[in-house]
């Protein structure tokens, strides 16, 4: 979308964001009415497809009447956050180690490759297994899944430094750990953050395999004890309340991107000089 | 032939039959060259691709090692990069996520610990080249000419008396090319460094240099020294005069008889 056209006027002086706006909403709405008459008019098996009043009816209960779900929903985040926190730290450090050091990638790099064609969901009972029921095996679940774009991607901006930037550090005579701090680490950073939004996403699947496998609390086993009850309109208000924590997550990790690779947008170029330049006056 | 003119008073930069092969020797960059170069003179290496002038240029540096003869800066062998000797690229190769101001600091932060002096110094060479405004400015916000003279101020800061450009301006539009020329001639006479400029502009080089070497390729040499004795400080009218077309024709003969 050309950005002057944001801001242009269509037909009868009506801004044409708010028109597609309008036109996104009523095209939401007839499919969601659609819906709602093919559940009452019984095109639509309500056992499978429940109707979005009925999903709006769960919604109410278990984040208001009942308020169940607020319960789930933190032990879920928490594990979240958790596995994807221990993950991602491990995928960095590991990553730069690995990069930097031309030894290192030699071995890793065939275990490395083996690892990333084997489905990392397919370890998951073997990781229960192995470290028993409980938050433990969940958050090694979450870290297996949230490890690898981090590690992945933090390697490939090590490795793939800049010739010309680093023969510049050379000339400069930079020792190896100068061109690590100064170089090559800050310049992978936007890599590395497009790899932990790709882990984040990444970890609350893990989580919802993790509480599939132990159904004992947490959002996915909210989802599976509703589906067992048959109580389908339950079941998809949990998804869609998934569907924002995806969303928000999402658009909260494009936020931190955006504020800590500073350098790649205009406002964020502004804010930073302008700090700089205060502390530079002091 | 290859052996500069050896009458140099004061010689900053030496070398004694300097070679360097590259691929085990199946290619050679550069041949058998030997010059000197006196303090605070400007030399131009002008020649086509291949003839060796960045080999050279990057022997100077300390980044490689020459294969036969041997290089001396300040009297002493050069072995690896020091602190006397500085290079400046054809792209500005600034940091992204530094400032304007941060990014011309850089080489004292690889040397030592940052002093209140080092500061003002820094701030003294960008409004020297004239980015006094710019000084908390990123990279992307400059555009490519004002990207190369924060490298500028950047070479000046490492407080180096050699200072070694590689097509530092070669990126650029001729404009711009020729105004930073110009405010080079300025700068470096200001600092009174040595300064080797690699170029494949003859007329660039002769314009800028009291001395041009010309280089011709396969395998990589010294063919010809030009001294130029115009007047400084020099004008861009200089390049009309017949002076200067005599010698630009005269490098033009040794580089055409390949």
């Amino acid at each position: 979308m050309p950005a002057p056209a944001m801001h242009g006027e269509g037909r009868n002086g009506v801004p044409l964001r708010t028109r597609r706006i309008l036109m996104h909403a009523g095209i939401f709405l007839t499919l969601v009415l659609a819906w709602e008459i093919g559940a009452r008019a019984g095109y639509l098996d309500p056992l499978f497809y429940p109707r979005p009043t009925a999903i709006v009816d769960s919604f109410i209960r278990i984040y208001i009447t009942q308020g169940n779900i607020w319960r789930h929903l933190y032990v879920s985040l928490g594990l979240v956050f958790a596995g994807f926190a221990a993950g991602s730290i491990l995928g960095i450090v590991l990553g730069s180690l690995v990069g930097f050091n031309a030894l290192a990638r030699r071995f890793v790099k065939p275990y490395v490759l083996v690892l990333e064609a084997t489905p990392r969901i397919a370890v998951a009972p073997l990781l229960i297994a192995a470290l028993g029921f409980g938050a433990q095996s969940k958050i090694a679940i979450i870290m297996l899944v949230c490890f690898f774009a981090p590690f992945i991607n933090t390697l490939a901006g090590v490795v793939n430094v800049n010739e010309e930037k680093l023969e510049l550090f050379n000339s400069l005579g930079a020792s190896k750990f100068q061109i690590l701090t100064k170089l090559v680490l800050p310049e992978a950073v936007p890599v590395i953050m497009a790899g932990e939004r790709l882990a984040l996403t990444a970890s609350l699947s893990g989580v919802l395999v993790a509480e599939f496998i132990q159904r004992d609390q947490g959002i996915g086993s909210l989802i599976l004890i509703y589906t067992r009850n048959l109580n389908m309109a339950s079941a998809f208000a949990c998804i869609f309340t998934l569907t924002v924590v995806g969303f928000l997550i999402f658009k909260g990790m494009e936020m931190l991107d955006r504020y800590i690779a500073f350098w790649n947008n205009e406002t964020g170029m502004a804010r930073v000089g302008a700090a700089r330049k205060a502390r530079w006056e002091n | 032939m290859a052996t500069a003119d050896s009458r140099v008073r004061d010689p900053v930069v030496g070398g004694n039959s300097v070679g360097k092969t590259f691929a085990g020797g199946t290619v050679v960059a550069l041949e058998n060259a030997s010059f000197d170069i006196e303090k605070g003179s400007f030399v131009s290496l002008v020649g086509p691709s291949g003839c060796g002038k960045s080999t050279l240029l990057r022997l100077i540096a300390g980044l490689i090692e020459p294969t036969s003869g041997s290089l001396q800066v300040h009297g002493s062998k050069v072995s690896a990069p020091r602190q006397d000797v500085a290079m400046m690229f054809q792209r500005a190769t600034l940091l992204e996520w530094r400032t304007a101001i941060e990014n011309v600091l850089l080489p004292t932060e690889i040397q030592r610990r940052v002093t209140a002096d080092d500061r003002n110094r820094a701030m003294e060479l960008l409004q020297l080249v004239g980015l006094g405004e710019f000084a908390f400015s990123f990279p992307a916000q400059l555009s490519g000419g004002m990207q190369q003279r924060v490298a500028l101020a950047r070479l000046l800061q490492t407080g180096a008396d050699v200072l070694l450009m590689d097509e530092p301006f070669g990126a650029l539009d001729e404009f711009t090319r020729e105004r930073l020329n110009i405010e080079l001639l300025r700068i470096v006479g200001e600092v009174g460094a040595t300064t080797i400029f690699v170029t494949h502009n003859i007329a660039e080089a002769i314009f800028l240099a009291d001395k041009v070497y010309v280089m011709t390729p396969r395998p990589g040499r010294l063919a010809q020294v030009i001294d130029v004795p115009l007047a400084r400080p020099r004008e861009l009218a200089v390049q009309t005069s017949p002076e200067f077309n005599r010698l630009v024709e005269d490098a033009r003969e040794t580089l055409g008889a390949l």
